[in-house]
Formats: C-alpha cells, sequence, structure tokens
C-alpha cells in the first residue's frame, strides 16, 4: 500500500537556488528508503518537503488520504506529529534531562498548559521509558542529554521521534556526524524499528556501504533532480558515477 | 546552463549600479565633511579668534553658504583622488607598498579629525589657568579635605538611605524581567520574520525600545516625579521603564543566537508554537537571561543612586540635599556610602555571574 507520495515537487529558495524541480516518488509502507547524493543535491530539502518544515513552492504531498501541501494550523501539526524526524545534530533539547527529551516527542497530544508545566501522565512516561528501553538507554532516562554522547544523543532522539507513534520516520543523514562503528548502532536501531514496530523509513545517507546493508529501495538525487530509483544492489560502478560524479571513488564504511 | 548565464548577466548590469551608488553616497560624505569645516573654521577662526566676539549669534544663512561652498569643493574634488568619501567606498585604489599617509584622502581625513580636536578644546572651554588657579586650588583644598574627614553622625541615616536605593532597583528589576521576557519573543527577528504582520510588530517594538532606551532613566526620572511625586517610587518607574527596554533588546539578541536545531525538532513533533518556544527555545536562554538580569540589577542600583539627584529617593536624594547645603563633610560619609554598595554589587553580580557561566 503506498503510504507517501510527491507528485511534481519543486522548492526554490528565496535566494533564488532550486533545490527540487520535478520530483516524483512514492513510498510503500514498510519500506526502508534510502535517499542518496552528493552535499547540496536536495536530500536534506525533501525530507524537509514531506514534514512541510518547508513548504513546496508546486507539486502535491499525499500522505494516506491526506494533501499535507495544503494543510495549515492544527490540522498540519496533527499530520507531523504521525511523521517521526531525526537530524544529523541531533537536536535534542540541551540542559534536559533525557526522559523529558523523550516525552517532547508527545507534545501534540499534550494539553498545551500541561506540557508548560511538565505535567505529562503517568502512561505517556511508562512509554516514554518503554522507548529508551529499545533503543537500549533506560539507564539513562534521569541523565542531562547534553552530557551523552553522540550516538547516545541519536538514540535519544529516536526514542523521541518513536513516542509520537510515527507512521514514518524521516532521518537526515543520522549518521554523518558519527563514527564508523556508533553508525552501525544506530542504522541497526533504525531497521529494528522498521522491522519490529514497522515504522516505514525514508533516510539521507552519503555511505553506499551502508546503503547496500540497510536499504531495501533506493533513490538517488543529482541536482534537485531523480537520477535513479531501484534496489540497492543494481547500483553498479556506471550508476555511481552518474550520481557521484566521474572523479568518485567508493569508500567503504565497516 | 541557463542559470549561471542569467546570474552573471545580472550581475554585469548591476555592477555600475552599485558603484554609480557608492560614489553618490561618496559625494555626500564630501558636501558633509567640507561644509562642517567651513563652518567651524568661520565660527571659530573668524567669529572668536579674530573679531573675538564674546557672544556668538546663530542663524540660519551661515550653515547653507557653507553647505553651498561644501558642495561645491566636493564635486570639484570627486574628480580626483583627494575625496574622503570615495576612500570610505573603496572607490579609490590605494597604491601597495606606499604608506597610508601619503594618500590624499587620508591625509584630508586627518585634517578634519584635527579641526574637530581643535574646535573640540575651544568649546569645552578647557583652560589650563582656571585649573591651576589660587582660588581654584584653595577651593579643591577645602572640599577635599571635608570628604576624606566624613561625619560618621549620619552615617546610621546614611545606610537607611541606601538601603532604601537598594530596594528600589531591585523592585524595578524584578518587575521588569517578567515584562521583558515576554516583549522579548516578539522582538526577536528569527521567529517574528515569517510573516508581514508579525515583522510589523517586531519593527514597531524595536523601535519604541530603542526610543525608551535613548531616553535618559535620569530625565524618565523627571518625568515620573512630576506624575506620581518625588521620591522612591518615581525614581523605580524611571529604573523600571529603562530596564524593561534594556533587558528586552538583550533578551531578543539572546533568542536571536539560539541554535535552529531544537526549534525545528519541536516543530517536527508537530508542536505547538507555544510549546515550540517552551521547548526548544527557553531551556537555551534561561542561563543567558539570569546573567543579564543580575547585571542589570547591579546597573540600576548604581543609576538609583544617581536618579536620586532629580528626587528619585533613597541615598541620591540625600546627597542632594546636603551638597545644596554645603555640607562637605556629610556629603564626604555619603560618598563613602556609595562607593561601598556599588563596589559590593559590582562584586557580587560578577561573582554569581561567573558561576552561571
Amino acid at each position: 500500500m503506498t503510504l507517501l507520495r510527491g507528485e511534481n515537487l519543486c522548492k526554490t529558495y528565496p535566494n533564488g537556488t532550486q533545490a527540487l524541480s520535478q520530483i516524483n516518488f512514492s513510498v510503500e509502507e514498510g519500506e526502508f528508503l534510502v535517499v542518496i547524493g552528493l552535499s547540496g543535491s536536495g536530500k536534506s530539502t525533501l525530507l524537509r518537503c514531506i514534514n512541510q518544515l518547508h513548504p513546496i513552492n508546486s507539486g502535491a504531498i499525499h500522505f494516506e488520504q491526506q494533501r499535507l501541501d495544503q494543510l495549515h494550523g492544527r490540522a498540519l501539526r496533527q499530520q507531523r506529529s504521525r511523521i517521526g524526524m531525526i537530524f544529523q545534530q541531533f537536536n535534542l533539547i540541551p540542559r534536559k534531562s533525557v526522559l523529558t527529551n523523550v516525552l517532547a516527542g508527545a507534545l501534540a497530544s499534550t494539553p498545551i498548559w500541561k506540557s508548560l508545566l511538565g505535567l505529562y501522565s503517568k502512561k505517556q512516561q511508562q512509554q516514554a521509558l518503554a522507548y529508551l528501553r529499545i533503543v537500549g538507554l533506560e539507564h539513562k532516562a534521569y541523565v542531562r542529554a547534553d552530557n551523552l554522547s553522540g550516538g547516545q544523543q541519536q538514540r535519544v532522539a529516536i526514542a523521541r521521534a518513536l513516542m509520537q507513534n510515527p507512521k514514518i520516520l524521516l532521518a537526515d543523514e543520522p549518521v554523518a556526524s558519527l563514527d564508523p562503528s556508533t553508525s552501525h548502532s544506530v542504522m541497526k536501531y533504525l531497521q529494528k524499528i522498521n522491522r519490529e514496530l514497522g515504522v516505514t523509513v525514508i533516510c539521507n545517507l552519503h555511505f553506499l556501504s551502508l546503503v547496500r546493508t540497510y536499504a531495501s529501495r533506493v533513490l538517488a538525487l543529482k541536482d534537485g533532480k531523480i537520477v535513479y530509483q531501484g534496489a540497492p544492489e543494481d547500483i553498479d560502478e556506471q550508476w555511481f558515477k552518474t550520481i557521484y560524479g566521474e572523479e568518485a571513488v567508493e569508500v567503504s564504511i565497516n | 546552463m541557463d542559470n549561471t548565464m542569467s546570474t552573471e548577466q545580472q550581475l554585469a548590469q548591476t555592477m555600475p549600479v552599485k558603484r554609480y551608488q557608492a560614489s553618490i553616497k561618496a559625494w555626500c560624505i564630501d558636501v558633509l565633511l567640507w561644509s562642517y569645516s567651513f563652518l567651524v573654521l568661520y565660527k571659530l577662526g573668524y567669529q572668536s579668534w579674530w573679531l573675538d566676539l564674546r557672544h556668538i549669534d546663530f542663524s540660519w544663512s551661515e550653515p547653507l553658504y557653507s553647505l553651498l561652498l561644501g558642495g561645491l569643493i566636493a564635486s570639484v574634488l570627486s574628480y580626483t583622488k583627494a575625496s574622503v568619501g570615495k576612500a570610505c567606498y573603496g572607490l579609490i585604489a590605494f597604491e601597495e607598498g606606499r604608506s597610508l599617509f601619503r594618500a590624499a584622502s587620508v591625509r584630508l581625513g586627518l585634517l578634519f579629525l584635527l579641526l574637530t580636536f581643535i574646535a573640540g578644546l575651544q568649546v569645552s572651554q578647557v583652560s589650563m589657568r582656571e585649573f591651576f588657579s589660587d582660588s581654584g586650588l584653595a577651593g579643591a583644598q577645602r572640599i577635599f579635605t571635608a570628604l576624606l574627614n566624613p561625619n560618621f553622625a549620619i552615617l546610621e541615616e546614611a545606610l537607611f538611605a541606601a538601603v532604601e536605593t537598594v530596594y528600589m532597583a531591585f523592585i524595578a528589576t524584578a518587575l521588569a524581567i517578567p515584562v521583558a521576557f515576554v516583549l522579548a519573543f516578539f522582538a526577536a527577528r528569527n521567529l517574528m520574520k515569517h510573516s508581514a504582520l508579525s515583522f510589523a510588530i517586531y519593527a514597531v517594538l524595536r523601535f519604541l525600545m530603542n526610543l525608551t532606551r535613548s531616553i535618559e532613566p535620569l530625565v524618565w526620572a523627571i518625568i515620573f516625579s512630576v506624575w506620581v511625586g518625588i521620591g522612591p517610587f518615581s525614581g523605580m518607574l524611571a529604573l523600571f521603564l529603562h530596564s524593561v527596554a534594556s533587558l528586552t533588546k538583550l533578551y531578543s539578541e539572546q533568542i536571536e543566537a539560539i541554535q535552529d536545531g531544537p526549534v525545528e525538532a519541536m516543530t517536527a513533533t508537530g508542536a505547538h508554537p507555544i510549546q515550540i518556544i517552551w521547548y526548544g527555545v527557553v531551556p537555551q536562554i534561561v542561563l543567558p537571561y539570569l546573567s543579564y538580569t543580575i547585571y542589570r540589577w547591579d546597573i540600576n542600583v548604581r543609576m538609583a543612586t544617581v536618579i536620586g539627584l532629580v528626587g528619585g529617593g533613597g541615598i541620591g536624594t540625600m546627597l542632594m540635599q546636603y551638597q545644596g547645603l554645603a555640607r562637605w563633610n556629610d556629603v564626604g560619609m555619603l560618598v563613602i556610602v556609595i562607593a561601598a554598595i556599588v563596589w559590593l554589587m559590582d562584586y557580587a553580580s560578577a561573582k554569581i555571574r561567573a558561576h552561571l557561566k
């Protein structure tokens, strides 16, 4: 079943940069779709256009039965809460505990006055601890989030996204600021929630070796256009050079 | 390919326009500098020194003639390298390896500076003769002797007034915090730039705050002493208003300096804008806010002593009264108490702020 569909997406930034032009893609439920491409090819913009962090200029984004690009205010927040997102820089709230950070994932379903006072229900707190257990960080629940290592912070961010009870998880270069072994650990957690919790994942990545290990399907962008769609094992030397340029040499990450 | 072509063409078209604009601005600077110099030379050189006039009148025709003359010279010089304005806008290429002081524009600039310095000495009536005159030195000796022999009999009274000053400053700061806290969000560019309406609110608020801040607390104290009567309340109101304006500016600058990441993450969870601010913005600004606020209290105590001079209550008012009666020994005591409070506040606020970092 098609969960998410983008039609003729175009995005031009106010400074004149055309980040996306005529993008068409669809995502099936349960997929682990990986988006690859050089820096500046429009990967991050594509993810941010899906949940409307950046509004698109033209085209349409269908998420289940909704047109996301036409939603505003409350309705948009409602749909955003069903799309989790993690970032290259983790983007946790500094000076707050890990548990508070995970609970922030439930903001959309908490009355404003309660969230301002930090009054989360017993059920929400138990849920947060359960998600921390999934990413193996239950023992760090009351530690300040900015005292954790990079890999741990990203796992907290995953738990925060899970707290939204999402249909889709958008991951914007989740391992680009991590070392190789931590990268694999974070990717394994993403794989776990994809396979065990049935969350569809759309993930931006740099390294082809990671792509081959984790992706169920690949979409390659170049200069804001889709240049390749298909299975990860079908990316050969020729495709690699099309996507990354003639000069590129593949490096692997183990 | 099309894109790069068109941007290059655009650049080629805008370059002469930019150069043209810069030359006009450079000319304006030159006109201002030259007409200013003529006016100063006429007033100071001709009227004050040559004619030795005691009382110098002002008429509008003088600046007008200076402006005409300045415009003429600036127009002529705009074809040469001797133009300060052109140097400011980078329209003159300085030769490499050659001393900057040999460039005509730099020499001219220094000349303008020298003229201003001489005019400044004249206008401030700087006079070594008066500074070292016999009567002057006797007066200095009298006041310093009295100040150095403070009257300890009024210590109790002075301390009581000082307490009033510190409380006044504290209440002004405490009441300013919540107001500035709310206003700061509306005065932060990064939060308000997204729609025309919010940007208009931002611009108006910024303007009002700048206006309030540019009027000294001393003046506000005078205004409020007419409004609510002479006493600590008028002084408190003056400090409150000034603190709101200053803290709003400092707070909003802090909001503008936050990292966007947490804000973006909170937005992506589907949080309400109020929740985004509370979870994405506030945790990043709490410590700098505390630091600024304590610093502000420190400043307010210092200002409160001065505000007392115009009837704002506290130790300043006491100082003014004794100074009016020429009771210099009492004034000496008050000066010591004021210095002690200011030093204490300064020390405490620096210590606390160092721990907050």
